[in-house]
């Protein structure tokens, strides 16, 4: 006969062996508020493994234990022992509900449902990946073709959206987006002035930041910006707008009423982009070239009438400007569609939207400057600059 | 002692004179009830009637605009945030939709109270984590995410994760909308053997009759137009005998017009 006991003063569990049978006795305290039970579960293990004779093993538990899930989860583990050491067990001494307990998840432990896991191998990876990535590729050029069928059955007066849809987008990227897009168009005018003015300094060319100012905003640095703002602003609010839409099961209950989320949703934001981005980009130009203007005048010491006639002479092409807008109509596209099309496509959970929107920003802000380099390339083969 | 006096020693949660408003909006007046321990208590009424609005109330999202609720012998909205806290880790919560963390495993799921609230180890918290899933009959699904479950699987874990802690009192908002008449069943099944075995307490709000008659051993019956507690008993008492006809009408399920 042997005992086994010690471990915390709280929760306590003494394993006896008589004629065969292993005697569990639970006492103190088995609640999830109490220390670690490593010490228990130690004794049942040596009480197991050291006493070969053990035929049965019976369970009881003292008078005033106070238990709750813990002691149930013990005793289960306790149990799955017995079955794999073939031990045949005595629950009778247990509370009637403690049994209870057992009985209501018994039959359900068996059942497991497998899931395909383990670690794809390297190959597998790769394969994995270059899929990913065809389509992706595949399913944005799907998605750029239906919404130029939308753009045209919108063109023979088949798609219908809501008006006001078209004009809340066209305020929220248009008008509620002008104080952001001032400040940050006005500080580049400004540190391109600033930059300028000390290297055309070296020269004695100084009143040539006027040119540099007015060249750079239109042609580059006003889409630009305003482009990266709107990825950031309108770009993620689309995606974050349209996944959630999608998690709700609004996308589906449109198309089950017969409207095309494509008609009704994409392509008023979408046009709404293309209508606004330009206008923000001659704006931004503006403002930026105010501030290189400040940078002339206060710092520069050069007369306002000046820097106005520099900046005239220096744009006396308005193809400067087109050319500056051409682009930024594409960028207008490229945000809101990447925008849409990743709040579409996003997953079903409130992590995937959060990925949905990151994604929509960093995608196409990849894209406009892709496209911006692209469109410089362009211009200077066909010797338009 | 007499009997009332008797009830409210055994009251588990009382609320006082609550009266409940969104605003300058007022939901429900003047309500008082005990819940016993050990018992279940249905919290019925029509829509509108601001059953779970006074549920939210009870669990601490909505202060009362009067009134007290006591848990045992603490008031809780005039406790300290520490207390509500301490209060509040008694109490699992079954909301409507489940209200799961999506991006987490259901095994997560149930787990992240325990790991935040005890000193449990981590092996602990998983077994624990896994029979709590399968006393919902969901033991082998705690991979799976929410998104990858219907409507009444969620339901479940959301019970599951509701009694992680081991909560002497369990509420549900509304368990068995959105389940087909067996889940449903079987979730008040599941409730009568939990209140027998564990000895929790339940405080729930629905209006699905079957399940009322099933489960309660006291029952409110909220009213949308008076913005009162009607009555309150046994709903088959309440069926056979209250002197409101509003009530009768509810639990026999007629309308204004047989």
């Amino acid at each position: 006969m042997t005992e086994e006991q010690g471990q915390s003063p709280l929760t306590r569990m003494n394993c006896k062996v008589g004629e065969g049978v292993l005697h569990c006795r639970f006492t103190g305290r088995w609640t999830i508020d109490t220390a670690k039970r490593e010490t228990s579960r130690r004794s049942w293990r040596r009480a197991l493994t050291n006493e070969k004779e053990i035929k049965k093993v019976s369970f009881e538990i003292g008078e005033d234990v106070e238990w709750d899930s813990v002691l149930v989860v013990f005793i289960r583990s306790c149990l799955r022992d017995c079955k794999e050491s073939k031990l045949s067990v005595d629950m009778s001494r247990l509370p009637s509900g403690l049994c209870k307990l057992f009985l209501m998840t018994e039959e359900k432990i068996i059942e497991k449902v497998g899931l395909d896991g383990g670690e794809p191998s390297f190959l597998t990876a790769v394969g994995e990946l270059v899929f990913a990535v065809a389509e992706a590729i595949l399913s944005s050029v799907h998605f750029l073709g239906e919404w130029t069928l939308s753009l045209f059955r919108l063109f023979r007066f088949k798609a219908r959206f809501r008006a006001s849809d078209f004009l809340d987008s066209c305020r929220a990227c248009g008008a509620s987006a002008l104080p952001i897009v001032t400040l940050v168009s006005f500080l580049t005018g400004l540190t391109m002035a600033f930059v300028g003015s000390v290297q055309l300094a070296k020269f004695n060319a100084r009143i040539y930041v006027a040119d540099l100012v007015s060249l750079a905003m239109v042609r580059e640095m006003g889409g630009l910006m305003v482009a990266i703002v709107m990825a950031g602003r309108t770009g993620a609010a689309f995606a974050a707008e349209l996944g959630n839409m999608k998690l709700n099961e609004e996308i589906d209950s449109l198309r089950t009423f017969g409207i095309s989320p494509m008609d009704f949703l994409i392509l008023p934001r979408t046009l709404a982009l293309f209508v606004m981005i330009p206008m923000l980009t001659l704006y931004a130009d503006v403002v930026g070239m105010l501030g290189g203007m400040v940078v002339g005048m206060f710092v520069m010491d050069f007369s306002l009438h000046h820097y106005v006639e520099q900046t005239q002479t220096a744009l006396n092409s308005m193809w400067d400007i087109y050319s500056g807008l051409a682009k930024t109509i594409v960028f207008g596209g490229i945000i809101g569609m990447v925008g849409c099309s990743k709040g579409l496509n996003c997953g079903n959970d409130s992590a995937a939207l959060g990925e949905a929107v990151t994604s929509a920003v960093v995608t196409s802000i990849t894209l406009v400057v892709v496209a911006d380099a692209l469109f410089e390339v362009f211009y200077s083969i066909m010797g338009w600059r | 002692m007499n009997s009332e006096d008797n009830q409210i020693s055994h009251a588990i949660v009382s609320a006082k004179g609550v009266s409940l408003a969104y605003g300058d909006y007022v939901v429900l007046r003047n309500v008082t009830f005990n819940a016993i321990r050990g018992q279940a208590l249905v919290v019925m009424g029509g829509s509108g009637c601001g059953k779970s609005t006074l549920l939210k109330s009870l669990i601490g999202l909505l202060e009362p605009v009067s009134g007290s609720i006591r848990y045992g012998d603490q008031d809780f909205w005039a406790s300290d945030n520490q207390t509500r806290d301490e209060i509040s880790r008694r109490f699992g919560i079954l909301y409507q939709g489940g209200a799961l963390w999506s991006s987490m495993s259901l095994l997560e799921n149930v787990s992240l109270p325990l790991e935040m609230n005890t000193e449990l180890s981590p092996k602990e918290v998983r077994e624990i984590a896994e029979y709590k899933l399968s006393l919902v009959g969901l033991s082998g699904f705690g991979d799976f995410r929410p998104a990858q479950l219907s409507g009444g699987m969620r339901k479940r874990v959301g019970l599951a994760r509701a009694m992680s802690l081991d909560p002497e009192i369990l509420f549900f908002d509304e368990p068995s909308a959105g389940l087909d008449p067996l889940s449903s069943r079987r979730l008040d099944d599941l409730i009568l053997e939990l209140k027998e075995t564990l000895g929790i307490t339940f405080i729930v709000v629905t209006h699905e009759l079957p399940s009322i008659f099933a489960i309660a051993d006291d029952s409110i019956f909220l009213d949308a137009e008076t913005k009162t507690l009607l009555a309150c008993g046994h709903p088959a008492t309440l069926r056979d005998e209250c002197p409101e006809e509003k009530v009768r009408r509810f639990l026999l399920r007629q309308s204004n017009f047989s």
